[in-house]
Formats: structure tokens, sequence, C-alpha cells
């Protein structure tokens, strides 16, 4: 039972991450019907800013999470000044094709500029964790699954009962229509894409204390985001947040008790089995074409 | 005198062929070129300039002591990228220059055997620092090892939990890449030649973000000594990391990963304690504490494998060039063959018939974080 309490934290608190990475995976499918593959590369940028800023320049922790985030803003706008924006009115396949090409953009940018050793990231307690009875509770998962819940309230709140949250809504529904109705739209898209970089900031920032600060971090953590956002549903908040979950969770037990190299691919099989037998995920609705 | 139109194209060929002609000639006479392959790019590029400093002292020493067969040796460097693709290009335009007469290669062995069959084509000798141990036993005679291989760490760790720690049950934990997967078959042979049982063998993918279930699983085995692997020093880090704190505090000896820089840097004090094998230890004997002072003279930063293999390739091939007495490539291996009792700054060369030169490592332990020196372990064999 200690051993199935252990594995059950550790599996909410890495399952947490993935479902912070899903999280802006949705926002930006649902307002342009892409997938943005960049997006682990956004937790990878945070993590580094704030190593630039709280390590090399010793600025206050606090302080070097503002100027991350206020980086990640930038970095989203310009994202979508840069990639999205010229090619919003090709089909899909060439903006997927960009951001995959930004993706590698920004990781070997990062190479460049940072160089390939990974670093350490101090985590926002002094305390490591606490005992509680048989079960160790690592301090940055617990922060880790407090913000995913934080966030998750937010995001509900701001989409349900905000106007602008209506009008992002809107903007992804029916972009023509939102625009017929007065919506900015290129500026409901810009708007999202920035959220979506905070996001995924926030995520590797939250995360790099766990798995350090490297440049292959915001890679791994996006596949495992992706196969959460299909598991949960493409496009459904609830759902990225339920499959990023259950992605960990299975994941760890599965390493657990059924083999430890092949941890990766039960989260895979997983995703192969909900493609073919349920490919709208545990939320999505199914789409049909019209004839 | 008249200019005939055969008589212009002679001499218009003759002065743009000419300087290339002397310069050549120039060139052949006034140096003796070693080709090197190094990380100049990629993700190894910081690895690539402690390699290229250590060779350099190395050559400057030679070099002040008048050089080989009479004349000043010159390293020409080639970028590798840190590719099999980038080392292979790197080789092939250092051996097309028929004046460079031996080469140094990489220190990773994926690299090795993407260059061995242009190396065996070519015939002349070549340095490295890859430590699998099939390099030099896959009937390439061009090759010449300057760290211990592979097959020597797991017998070390083995050696050295058993019989200095007093430790018989072992858990294992190593990648599943072949750097692990061959390091943890080693060490399990090992134990099983000196009467110690592996209570867990214990395999995990590289870049794994957790290792909950592996710590559970090493705590379960009941095991009073760890051995490992790893390939990535963020993996360590994490695992280390997730031992202390799920409560696992038996002996843990690993291999060279745990005491290099940067795992020393992402763990911290979770591997305070620990042991490891290491190719090169600043303490370990009078020659390679004479080359720590050198290269952080020259570096300014702590010296590691990274410089010392290539200082040594560089001093024994010189010497041994210059004990051939010419630069014929049978001579010159025959030469480095017959090398024996060198102490060289990574340990004592004894080359054997399949070109290795060092047959044993050190033991180092982590103390609070410094590197200290325990013991050296040779094997004859």
């Amino acid at each position: 039972m200690d051993l199935v309490l252990q594995l059950l934290f550790t599996g909410i608190g890495i399952g947490a991450v993935y479902a912070l990475v899903a999280l802006g995976f949705v926002l930006i499918f649902r307002a342009t019907n892409v997938v943005n593959f960049a997006q682990g590369e956004f937790s990878m940028v945070a993590a580094f800013i704030m190593v630039v800023f709280a390590v090399d320049l010793g600025w206050p922790y606090w302080l070097s999470f503002i100027v991350s985030l206020g980086g990640m803003a930038l970095l989203g706008a310009l994202f979508n000044l840069g990639v999205y924006y010229p090619l919003r009115n090709r089909s899909f396949l060439p903006v997927i094709i960009a951001t995959i090409g930004a993706s590698i953009f920004l990781a070997n940018s990062v190479l460049a500029l940072y160089g390939p050793q990974p670093q350490v990231l101090q985590g926002w307690f002094d305390t490591p964790g606490i005992q509680l009875g048989p079960v160790y509770l690592d301090s940055q998962y617990l922060l880790i699954i407090a913000v995913t819940i934080v966030l998750v309230a937010f995001q509900y709140w701001f989409f349900e009962h905000t106007l602008l949250g209506k009008k992002l809504q809107a903007t992804s529904q029916d972009k023509e229509m939102a625009s017929l109705i007065g919506i900015p739209v290129s500026a409901m898209i810009m708007l999202t894409f920035v959220y979506s970089a905070l996001l995924g900031g926030i995520a590797g920032i939250l995360v790099a204390p766990v798995l350090f600060v490297s440049i292959q971090m915001g890679a791994t953590i996006a596949l495992k985001a992706f196969a959460a956002t299909i598991i949960g549903g493409f496009g459904d908040v609830a759902g990225a947040i339920i499959g990023g979950l259950a992605l960990g969770v299975i994941e760890t037990f599965g390493a657990a008790y059924i083999s430890v190299p092949y941890k990766d691919g039960f989260a895979f099989l997983v995703l192969v089995a909900f493609l073919i037998f349920r490919p709208q995920g545990l939320f999505g609705e199914r789409v049909a074409e019209k004839a | 005198m008249k200019l005939t139109r055969r008589g212009f194209s002679g001499a218009l060929a003759a002065s743009i062929a000419a300087p290339a002609l002397i310069g050549r000639a120039g060139a052949q006479g006034a140096t003796l070129k070693i080709g090197m392959c190094a990380p100049v790019t990629g993700p190894a590029a910081e690895q690539g300039r402690y390699a290229q400093t250590g060779a350099k002292i190395a050559l400057d020493a030679v070099n002040k002591a008048g050089g080989v067969l009479g004349k000043q040796v010159e390293l020409i460097i080639e970028d590798d990228q840190t590719t099999n693709p980038g080392i292979v290009l790197a080789f092939s335009k250092l051996a097309a220059q028929d004046d460079i007469v031996a080469f140094l290669g990489s220190i990773r062995s994926t690299q090795v055997h993407a260059m061995a069959p242009d190396v065996l084509k070519l015939g002349k000798p070549v340095m490295i620092g890859g430590t699998d141990p099939a390099l030099t036993h896959m009937g390439n005679q061009w090759l010449f090892r300057f760290r211990p291989n592979d097959s020597y760490s797991g017998r070390v760790l083995a050696d050295y939990g058993v019989n200095t720690l007093g430790k018989k049950k072992w858990a294992i934990v190593h990648s599943t890449d072949a750097f692990g997967t061959a390091g943890g078959k080693a060490l399990t042979e090992a134990l099983g030649k000196i009467g110690a049982t592996v209570a867990l063998d214990q395999g995990y993918a590289n870049q794994s973000q957790d290792f909950t279930p592996v710590v559970l699983a090493v705590k379960q085995s009941g095991a009073d000594i760890l051995g490992s692997y790893f390939t990535f020093e963020n993996d360590l880090g994490i695992f280390a990391r997730q031992l202390r704190q799920l409560g696992v505090n038996i002996p843990y000896v690993g291999s060279p990963s745990i005491v290099n820089v940067s795992a020393l840097k992402l763990a911290g004090p979770a591997l305070y304690g620990t042991f490891g094998v290491a190719d090169y230890a600043e303490d370990s004997s009078e020659a390679s504490k004479a080359y720590g002072k050198l290269y952080r003279e020259a570096a300014k930063v702590a010296p590691d494998n990274q410089s010392a293999w290539t200082y040594d390739a560089i001093t024994i091939l010189c010497a041994s060039i210059n004990k051939a007495g010419k630069t014929d490539p049978k001579a010159i291996r025959e030469a480095i063959l017959a090398t024996k009792n060198f102490a060289g700054a990574e340990g004592t060369y004894n080359f054997d018939a399949n070109g290795d030169g060092l047959h044993g490592y050190n033991i180092v332990k982590n103390d609070k974080g410094n590197i200290v020196f325990d013991k050296h372990i040779d094997f004859n064999d």
C-alpha cells in the first residue's frame, strides 16, 4: 500500500506537468486549428531565462520569475507574428511544419547561446519535501499540483465568466462569425499565443528543479503532453488535464509493476489504443465529414 | 625571343603551380604533421576544446625537446561536429593529406566505429579514446586506445565493492543503450566471478523524467550495495536525488559519469559519499599530478579525462615515431605496441597486442563534492 501511495503521488506530480503543457497545446489548437510543436520549447526557454537571471545574475527568485514570464509573453507574441501570422491563410500543414522548424530553431539558439551542459535551478522552497507517514512528498511536485489546480480554476473562470474569455472562445469556434460581430480575431489569436507561451513557461519553470534545465527538456515533456492531449480529446481543456494526469499515473505504475525500460511505451500504447478505438479522446466530440 | 603560344601556356602553368609546389615541398621539409578530429562544434564542443588543449600542451613539450625526427610537430585539426557523419568527413579530409603521418580520433566509441572502416583502408595509426572494448578487438590493427576499456570498469567496480567495501548483495541500475547494457553485463559477470550475488538488475530508458519505480525496486531488493552505469548526467542527478529522498542510503559505486563535473553539479549532496571509477584522477600518480599542474596553468580549469588522453596520445605517439626512426606506419605501430611502463597522465601504459594501453581504473570518492583519489586497481590481462 505504501508503494502504491508513493507511486500515485509521483504519477500525479509528473502528470500535472504534462497537463500544464497539454493545456497550451489545446488553447492554440482551439484558436487556430493547428498543433504547435514548439510548445515544449516554450518550457525550455522559460527555464533557461530563469537560470540566467536567478542563478547567473543572482536576481531574487520572484523577480526572475516575473522577468521570465515577461520574456515568454514576448516570445509568444513574436511566435504568433513570425510563425503563425504569415501562414494563417494557408492549410494547416505549412503552419505545423513552421512550428516544427521554430522548435528546432529555439532549441539550437539556446544551445548556441548557453551550451549543452544541463543546469540546476533551485526550487521555490528550501525544504526538499515532507515525509507523510510512509510516503515522501517532494515539495516541488506539491507546488506543481497546486499550481495546476489554480491554473485550471483560473482558466475555467476566465473562459466562462469574462467577456475577453468569451471573445476568445468565439474566435476559436468560428473566426469569420467572430469577425462579423466585431471581435478583433488577430488580436485574440495573438493573446492565445501569449497565454500558451506563459502556460508552457510556467510548466518549464516549475519542472526545472525536478528534471534540471536542459535543451532536451522541452521535447521530452511536449511529446508526453501531446499524447495527453490526444487521450483527453484534442481541443478540450478538461480532457488535457485528465489526459495528462492519467498518462503520468499509467506510466509510473506501468514502470513499477511491468517494466521500467518500457515506461515510455505504456504512455504510447495507451495513445495508440485511443487513436484506434476512441480517436476523439475522452472528452472530444466525434467530428463527421459532411457529404 | 619570340613568345610562342605553347611557351606562354607552359610558363603560365608553371607560374600557377610553382607556389603550391614550393610551399608543399617546404612544408614537407619543415614540420611533421599529425591530424586530429575533434568536436569544434556540436554538443561536445566544450569537451573538444579540452581535448585540443591537452594535445597542444603535449605538442609544446615535444617541440621544445627538439621535436620528432629532427622536425617540429604540427597539429592539423578538423571539426568532427560531434556526429558520426562529421567525423567521417573530417577524417577523409585529413586522410587526403599524404604528409600526415598519424591521427587522433574521438573519445566517443560510436564515432570511432563510424571512422574505423576508413582507418583500415588508409592504414595509418589512429589514437582513440572510445572505451567500447570491441574497438580494439575487431581486427583493425590501426586503432590504439589511450583510456581503459569498459571491460575493466565493471571488474574494478566489482573488486572494490566486494573486496574493499565488503558488500556482496548487489543492485545494478543501468541505461538500456549500448553503453549501459554492456556495462551492466560486465559488472554482473565480474561479480559472478568473485562470488557476489546480483539481487536486482534494473535497466532504464535514457531521459527518464522519474526514477521512483527504480528506486523502490532497489529498496525492495534488499541489496547492501548499489552499482550503476548512467549515460546521461541529468538522469543520474534525478535518480540520485530520488534515491536519497526515498531513504536508500546503501554504499554506491558508479561508472565514470558519477564523478564528472556535470553530475556533481546537478546531483549536489545526493552523491556525497559515493564512489566512482575514473580513468583520470589528479592525485593518482606523480605523472597525473604533473599533468594537472600544466593543464591548470594553460586552461585555468580543472583537468579531466577529455584532455588527459589526448595529452598522453601525442606524447606516446611522438616518442614512438622517434623510437621507430621513420614515419612508416608499420614501424610506428610496432613502436607504440612496444610501449611498456610509460607513466602517463591517465595511468601507466603497457600496450597489448590489441592496441589497449591501459588495463585498470582509479577509484575515487565524492567527499562532499570534492573528488578524492582512493586507490588504483590494475589487471594484468
